[in-house]
C-alpha cells in the first residue's frame, strides 16, 4: 500500500472498521426483510461505537430498534426471534455487560440448537464492543475473548480490520448458528478514539464473505510465529517490523475467528518456525493463549522449541494510565517475547 | 479532465449550532490520486465532538490532501483539492 | 420542611457539586480540543458528569449518617459529595493518582470510601443488590442504619433492580431506591423504552412504598426523603423515591447529543434546581452576600481538591499487581517469566 511517486496509487476507497461493518449489515437488511437490529442506542445514536451508524435513516425504527436497558430481555428476545426464523442482530453495548444477560447468551442462544437436536436453530448475531487502551477501567475495558470462546455452541468472530469486518459480518448474518461478533473499540476508526495504522483498509463495495475458521497470515516469516487477534494484530505487526532490524523474521497470524479455530494454519507455521508466541488482550489464565499453546503441544510438540505467552495478567483492568499501560500487552512486550524464544 | 482545481471546502459542511472555528480530520477514505465522483464521501471531520462526512465537491481526481488525519484546520480551510 | 441551616447545607453541597462538575469538565477537556480524543488530557477514560442532578443527592443525603450505606452508579460525583466522601482523595482518584481513594485503580465510575460507606458500580442497576445487602446486614445486626441505592431512570428496566425490589420488600429491609430521572438513557428518551412515566409506580407491584418528586426541587426531595429514610430507619421497609432531575452535560463528555432536541436542552437549562434553592433561601432571609460567600467557599474547596489531585504522583506500573489475588505468575505481561 505504499505510494510510489509517479505511479497511479490505489484508487479504491478505504473504510474504517465501523463503516465496513455497517455496510455489511445494511446490505443484508436490504436483501432480507428478516434481518433487523436491536440494542441500546443503536437508532438515533447509531451505536456508541458507530456500529449501526446511519441504519435508522435507511431502514426506520421498526428494523433498527432502541431497546430498554434490559439485556436479559432483549438478548433473550433475539434468541426467540431467531428461533422464529428471523435474523436479529443484537448489540450488547460493552462485552463487560454480559454479566446481566449471560443466561440468555450461554444457556439459550448457545445451547438451544444442540439441546433440540438441531430441530431449532438460532441464526442470531450478537455484536459487542471489546477492549481497553483508553482508561475506562475494570468494568468497561475487557475483551473476554476466552470467556465467550470457552462456551460451546456459539461462533466467535474478532475482526482486526475493515476488509475482514465486512466479509465476516456478511458471513455472520447468513450463518444459521449464533455468532458473537466482537469488535475492538480502538479499531473502529472513531473520531474520538483514533485508531492505529492498519484497521482502515480498502473495502470493495460489492458483497463478499470471509468464511469462519480461516486465519490470515498477515506476514510470513521463518524465525518465530506470533498468533494473535483484534487490536494486537497491529501491535504484533509493529513488533515484527522492529525485529527485522535485529535479523528476526516473524510470522504473524491473525486468527479472525476463535470459534471455529483455524488450528491448522497455526500448526503449519509452528512446524516451520518452531517458536510460538501467543498474544492476547484477554486474561492470561484459562484463555486464548493457553488454548493455542495446548493445540501446538498436542499436534506439533516435536517441532516446538520455545513458547511464550503475552496476555493481560490476571488482574482486573486498572484505571490509571501507567497501570493500564503496564497490563495491556504493548509492542515492546511482544518483541521481547519473540526474542525470548530464541 | 478540465484541469480546474476545486477545493474540498470545510466551511461547506460545518455543523450548525457551533461557535467552534477549529476542526480535526478524523479519517480520509481516499488517497491522493484517486478518482472520485461528486458526492462520494472523501473524509470525516470532527468539530466540537460532532463527526461530519465530507462529500467530494466535484468529479475528478483527488489531487492533494491539504490536511491529513489528525490535522487541525480552521473553518473555511481547504481540506483537499480535486482536479476536474 | 428543612431548617434554614439545613437549607444552607443543602445549597452548599449542590453548588459544590455543580462547581465540581464544571471544573472537571474544564480539566477533562484540556488536551482534548479541538480534537476530542478520549484518551488524551489530564483525566483519562470516560467521564459522566452530573450537573443538573444535584437536588436528589443533596436532599436525600441530608438524612443520612456516615454509617448508612450509599451505592452510586456510573454518574456518582454529586452523590459522593453529599455523602461526605473525601473530596481530595476522590479527585485524586479521578485524576488516576496513587493517593486516590482506590490508588488509581478504580477511576471515576468506581469510587469507594468505606469511611462513609460509599460504593459504586459502573454497570447499570448493579448497585441495587449490594444496597439491599447492606440493609440486610443492618437488620441482622439490629442497628437503625439504612442503605440507599442511587440509579438512573434508564436503570429501572434492568432485572437487577426488579430483583432487588422484591428481595427488599419480602424481607422488609431498610433500603431506599433513589431513581434520578433525567429523561434520557444516553440517547433514548424515557417514553421510547417504557410506558410507565412514573417510575415510582414500580413499587406497587412489589407491595412497597413509591413516591415521585416531579420537579427539580431539593426541598421537595428533602421532604420525600425524610419520609422514605425515616420509614427505613423505623423498620417499616423499603421505598422507591423517584426524582425528576435534568441532564446539563450530555451522557458523557464526548456525547455531542445530536439526538436531543434543542427545546429539551433549553428546558433543562430553565429548570435549574440550584437557582430554585437560592430563591428559597432568599425568601428565608438569606441575602445575596451570604449566598455568594457559600458559593465562594464551595469553589475554593473544589479548587483545593483539584490542585491536590494534580500534585499527587501517579501510581508505579508495578502497583497494578497489588490488591488482587492472582494466579501465579503475576507480574509482567509476558516475555520474561
Amino acid at each position: 500500500m505504499s505510494e510510489t511517486p509517479g505511479e497511479p496509487v490505489a484508487t479504491e476507497r478505504e473504510l474504517t472498521m465501523s463503516r465496513a461493518m455497517v455496510e455489511a449489515i445494511s446490505s443484508e437488511m436490504a436483501a432480507d426483510e428478516e434481518v433487523f437490529v436491536m440494542g441500546e442506542d443503536v437508532a438515533d445514536y447509531g451505536g456508541i461505537f458507530d456500529s449501526t451508524q446511519g441504519l435508522l435513516e435507511e431502514f426506520g425504527r421498526d428494523r433498527v430498534m432502541d431497546v430498554p436497558i434490559s439485556e436479559t430481555g432483549f438478548i433473550g428476545a433475539g434468541v426467540g426471534a431467531a428461533q422464529a426464523g428471523m435474523r436479529p442482530i443484537v448489540e450488547l453495548m460493552f462485552a463487560d455487560f454480559f454479566g446481566v444477560a449471560m443466561d440468555q447468551i450461554y444457556n439459550n442462544m448457545a445451547k438451544n440448537t444442540y439441546m433440540s437436536g438441531r430441530s431449532v436453530s438460532v441464526p442470531m448475531v450478537l455484536t459487542t464492543a471489546v477492549g481497553g487502551t483508553y482508561n475506562d477501567a475494570a468494568q468497561h475495558s475487557q475483551t473476554l475473548y476466552g470467556t465467550f470462546a470457552h462456551l460451546p455452541g456459539m461462533k466467535v468472530v474478532v475482526p482486526s480490520n475493515a476488509y475482514d469486518a465486512k466479509g465476516l459480518m456478511h458471513n455472520a448474518i447468513r450463518d444459521d448458528d449464533p455468532v458473537v461478533f466482537m469488535f475492538h473499540k480502538r479499531l473502529m476508526g472513531l473520531g474520538w478514539m483514533p485508531a492505529p495504522e492498519g484497521p482502515k483498509t480498502p473495502v470493495p463495495e460489492d458483497d463478499y464473505t470471509i468464511p469462519f475458521g480461516e486465519a490470515d497470515v498477515k506476514r510470513e516469516g521463518t524465525d518465530a510465529t506470533v498468533v494473535t487477534l483484534g487490536l494486537h494484530v497491529h501491535r504484533a505487526m509493529e513488533a515484527a517490523d522492529e525485529l527485522v532490524d535485529e535479523g528476526i523474521d516473524t510470522e504473524v497470524i491473525d486468527l479472525r475467528t476463535l470459534v471455529p479455530l483455524d488450528a491448522e494454519t497455526v500448526l503449519e507455521s509452528v512446524r516451520k518456525t518452531g517458536r510460538l508466541v501467543v498474544v492476547d488482550e484477554d486474561y492470561r489464565s484459562y484463555g486464548v493463549t493457553g488454548e493455542i499453546v495446548a493445540r501446538a503441544a498436542e499436534d506439533a510438540l516435536a517441532d516446538l522449541e520455545a513458547v511464550e505467552r503475552v496476555a493481560m495478567p490476571d488482574v482486573p483492568i486498572p484505571y490509571a494510565r501507567p497501570l493500564e499501560e503496564e497490563v495491556n500487552p504493548g509492542v515492546e512486550d511482544i518483541a521481547a517475547a519473540v526474542r525470548a524464544t530464541r | 479532465m478540465t484541469g480546474a482545481r476545486v477545493a474540498v471546502d470545510s466551511a461547506a459542511v460545518w455543523p450548525e449550532d457551533t461557535d467552534e472555528d477549529e476542526g480535526v480530520v478524523s479519517n480520509w477514505f481516499v488517497r491522493e490520486g484517486a478518482r472520485i465522483e461528486e458526492g462520494d464521501v472523501v473524509c470525516e471531520i470532527q468539530v466540537e465532538k460532532v463527526s461530519v462526512d465530507v462529500p467530494a465537491p466535484a468529479t475528478g481526481e483527488l489531487d492533494e490532501i491539504a490536511h491529513g488525519e489528525g490535522d487541525e484546520f480552521r473553518r473555511g480551510d481547504a481540506l483537499a483539492w480535486v482536479t476536474t | 420542611m428543612p431548617s434554614v441551616t439545613e437549607l444552607r447545607e443543602i445549597y452548599e453541597e449542590m453548588v459544590t457539586a455543580r462547581r465540581y462538575e464544571k471544573r472537571l469538565q474544564e480539566e477533562y477537556l484540556e488536551g482534548k480540543q479541538p480534537a476530542f480524543d478520549i484518551s488524551a488530557g489530564p483525566i483519562p477514560g470516560e467521564l459522566h458528569l452530573a450537573a443538573g442532578h444535584e437536588a436528589s443527592a443533596a436532599g436525600v443525603c441530608q438524612h443520612l449518617r456516615d454509617a448508612d450505606t450509599v451505592t452510586a452508579p456510573h454518574r456518582p460525583h454529586h452523590i459522593a459529595i453529599s455523602k461526605g466522601v473525601d473530596l481530595n482523595r476522590m479527585t485524586a482518584e479521578i485524576f488516576g493518582r496513587r493517593t486516590g481513594l482506590s490508588k488509581g485503580k478504580g477511576g471515576h465510575m468506581h469510587l469507594f470510601d468505606p469511611d462513609v460507606n460509599f460504593a459504586c458500580s459502573g454497570i447499570i442497576a448493579q448497585g441495587c443488590p449490594p444496597a439491599v445487602g447492606a440493609a440486610m446486614a443492618a437488620k441482622k445486626r439490629n442497628t437503625d442504619e439504612v442503605a440507599v441505592a442511587f440509579l438512573g431512570e434508564g436503570a429501572i428496566d434492568q432485572g437487577g433492580f426488579f430483583e432487588s425490589l422484591n428481595l427488599a420488600s419480602v424481607r422488609n429491609l431498610p433500603v431506599v431506591f433513589v431513581v434520578e430521572d433525567n429523561d434520557w438513557a444516553i440517547s433514548m428518551p424515557k417514553e421510547r423504552v417504557t410506558d410507565v412515566s412514573n417510575g415510582a409506580q414500580r413499587a406497587e407491584g412489589h407491595d412497597m412504598h413509591g413516591v415521585r418528586v416531579d420537579r427539580d426541587d431539593a426541598v421537595a426531595v428533602y421532604e420525600a426523603a425524610a419520609e422514605a429514610v425515616g420509614r427505613a430507619r423505623d423498620g417499616n421497609g423499603p421505598t422507591i423515591l423517584e426524582v425528576q432531575v435534568h441532564r446539563r452535560m450530555g451522557h458523557f463528555m464526548g456525547d455531542a447529543e445530536g439526538y436531543r432536541p434543542d427545546e429539551d436542552v433549553e428546558a433543562a437549562e430553565m429548570r435549574d434546581s440550584v437557582e430554585r434553592l437560592a430563591a428559597d433561601l432568599r425568601k428565608h432571609g438569606v441575602d445575596d452576600d451570604e449566598l455568594t460567600a457559600i458559593r465562594d467557599r464551595a469553589s475554593a474547596r473544589v479548587e483545593e481538591a483539584i490542585e491536590f489531585a494534580k500534585e499527587q504522583p501517579e501510581p508505579d506500573p508495578e502497583e497494578a499487581y497489588e490488591d488482587v489475588f492472582t494466579n501465579p505468575p503475576a507480574g509482567a505481561t509476558g516475555g520474561e517469566d
